[in-house]
């Protein structure tokens, strides 16, 4: 009780030093609110739709990338090939559907298949990141004894070489789309046209990053993955299987980033290198909000569309690429640790 | 009868550096047995090839009359055994409650995993007041209750505890010993690494004394402390 009399006339020092403290933040938020406010005065309410529809995918590949580096500490550069074997999947499930729609008119099936489709591609991912963890990330693992983080990083980038080329040489440079998954218009939301694709893109990543938010947070694994990536010693000594949740983590990763593929085929097609362009963006948003940070991941994610989008409106759409790198380049002179720190410590500064 | 934990013989190293010679001990159900010795004797190392953080290069890890090492350490865990490490290893962005339920992750019952938590927080109330403070934001003492209780929380067998004084004043050292000794009482077999060879000898059944990775001295902690090298080397009378 005597401690509470010593701080509480401090009460007007912790709060600056609160305010100091939450700098980045308080900053960030600013600046985006102001953006927003841009946006929306020069683009109107499609523009703020754009924002949040591109927002939610970079979310959700960002989430698998933050997962990855907070659980296993990889820095996962493959994590783009992940989403080019979404897309594939999706269009090798879908498209033979759709020309079997075109001989016989199906409205139930029309409605049904793409989800379908995603589903499929989802299931794939994580078949994949069971098999890339299981045969290439654990046999590393148990003999990695200095330098995992450097080793992990140069095996994904191989892992990116090999499955690039290997969809190269299998499937060829061709691209592979279809020109929407849903036959219908579009639909009128306070003022604006929206594709039911992209509205759907959107619920899709939304629903995704709902379901892994409630599955760290409220169930029994969810919690171990979280113990895992706070202390890996800890969460062996209370029982939890390191091998079994590490491989969980990977595989949930990569199926989010086949989730996104899929649901993104309208829009970008399937190609051997169609991953490159997403695992960039989704880089810039972990690297902004703080590596190994999940919630970071996903406001982030908010904060680059909004990056792209606003610089698209004011500049120019050639320069989408160039200003969200300078600002994460400033961000990270001014915050090294990105803007919302990290609370998950990395596995190697134990 | 066959003792709880035996070690026999137990060679161990980091690398190339070889921290055990031989290590022999044992523990029976029901005691509460000190290990202790200078530093870098290897103690914290013969609690860590128990738990099977390390794994040794020759000899036996016997739990229950079952041998236990080259298991992985989640395995070990599971079988009853506990480990309070030095470092804690708690979940420190996560609450007091939430470590405390990870500590009864093995207990798939829910119904058993509340009657514990119950059972702990009769145990350290003061856990109980700050159940939903993030355990990374506790004081040093209250960090090492929420170790010990969150080992607690898998109704082990066999506690290992490793020097829970260290960093401590003295009277919250006190507390902590007297929840040892609580668990004790309640059948909980402990076996304990500390630095405070006095205090500790004071209140447990019996100790071995660890030198240079080998065991030179075992037996009732009252025989321990009379004897001349021990108040020599490590009470400095």
């Amino acid at each position: 009780m005597a401690k509470d009399s010593i701080t509480r006339p401090a009460t007007q020092e912790s709060l600056m030093t609160r305010i100091k403290d939450n700098l980045p933040i308080i900053i960030v938020s600013v600046f985006s609110i102001i953006l927003f406010a841009a946006v929306y005065i020069k683009g109107g309410t499609s523009q703020i739709f754009n924002v949040f529809i591109t927002g939610g995918m970079w979310a959700l590949l960002a989430v698998g990338l933050a997962l990855v580096f907070g659980v296993m500490n990889i820095p996962h550069f493959a994590h783009g090939e992940s989403f080019m074997v979404g897309a594939y999947v999706a269009y090798f499930t879908f498209n033979p559907i759709r020309e079997y729609l075109q001989q016989n008119p199906s409205k139930f099936i029309g409605i049904i298949a793409p989800f379908g489709a995603i589903l499929v591609a989802g299931l794939a991912g994580a078949v994949l990141g069971v098999i890339i963890e299981r045969g290439i990330f654990a046999p590393l693992r148990h003999r990695t004894k200095e330098g995992w983080v450097m080793n992990a990083f140069l095996l994904t980038v191989g892992i990116s070489f090999v499955l690039t080329n290997g969809a190269n040489l299998v499937l060829g440079p061709n691209f592979r789309g279809v020109p929407r998954y849903w036959d219908v218009d579009a639909v009128e939301i306070a003022g604006a046209y929206m594709s039911v694709d992209r509205l759907i893109a959107f619920g899709v990543s939304m629903l995704t990053i709902g379901v892994l938010w409630f599955f760290l947070r409220r169930t029994r694994i969810g919690r171990a993955i979280r113990a895992v990536s706070q202390d890996e010693t800890g969460a062996q000594l209370v029982g939890i299987n390191l091998n079994f949740i590490q491989t969980l983590t990977f595989s949930l990763a990569t199926a989010m980033a086949a989730i996104s593929g899929a649901s993104l085929l309208f829009l970008f097609q399937a190609y051997p290198t169609v991953g490159a362009t997403p695992l960039y963006y989704a880089w810039y948003v972990v690297m902004m909000a703080g590596l190994g940070n999940v919630a970071g991941a996903i406001i982030g994610g908010f904060i680059v569309a909004l990056l792209q989008t606003s610089t698209q409106l004011f500049v120019a759409v050639s320069w989408t690429t160039v200003i969200p790198t300078a600002v994460m380049i400033l961000v990270l002179l001014l915050a090294p640790s990105g803007i919302f720190g990290s609370d998950v410590k990395g596995v190697q500064e134990q | 009868m066959t003792p709880m934990l035996e070690l026999k013989n137990i060679n161990a190293s980091y690398d190339f550096l070889q921290v055990l010679w031989g290590v022999s001990l044992n523990v029976d159900k029901g005691e509460l047995v000190a290990l202790i010795g200078p530093n870098g004797a290897g103690k914290s190392t013969t609690l860590r090839t128990i738990i099977g953080l390390i794994s040794p290069k020759s000899g036996e890890v016997l739990f229950n009359g079952k041998i236990i090492n080259n298991m992985p350490v989640y395995q070990i865990s599971r079988m009853g055994i506990s480990y309070v490490s030095e470092k804690l290893n708690l979940f420190t962005a996560m609450s007091v409650q939430e470590n405390l339920i990870l500590g009864a992750f093995a207990i798939r019952d829910k119904e058993k995993q509340l009657a514990t938590l119950a059972y702990i927080f009769e145990l350290f109330p003061r856990l109980e007041e700050r159940k939903n403070q993030l355990a990374g934001t506790m004081s040093g003492g209250e960090r090492k209750m929420l170790a010990i209780a969150r080992g607690m929380m898998s109704m082990p067998q066999l506690m290992l505890v490793d020097e829970p004084s260290l960093g401590l004043q003295p009277n919250l050292t006190r507390n902590v010993f007297d929840a040892l000794l609580q668990l004790r009482d309640r059948g909980v077999t402990i076996l304990l690494v500390e630095q405070n060879v006095n205090a500790t000898l004071n209140f447990t059944d019996r100790a071995y004394i660890l030198e240079q990775g080998k065991t030179v001295m075992s037996g009732p902690s009252k025989e321990i402390k009379a004897n001349k090298h021990v108040r020599n080397a490590y009470m400095g009378i």
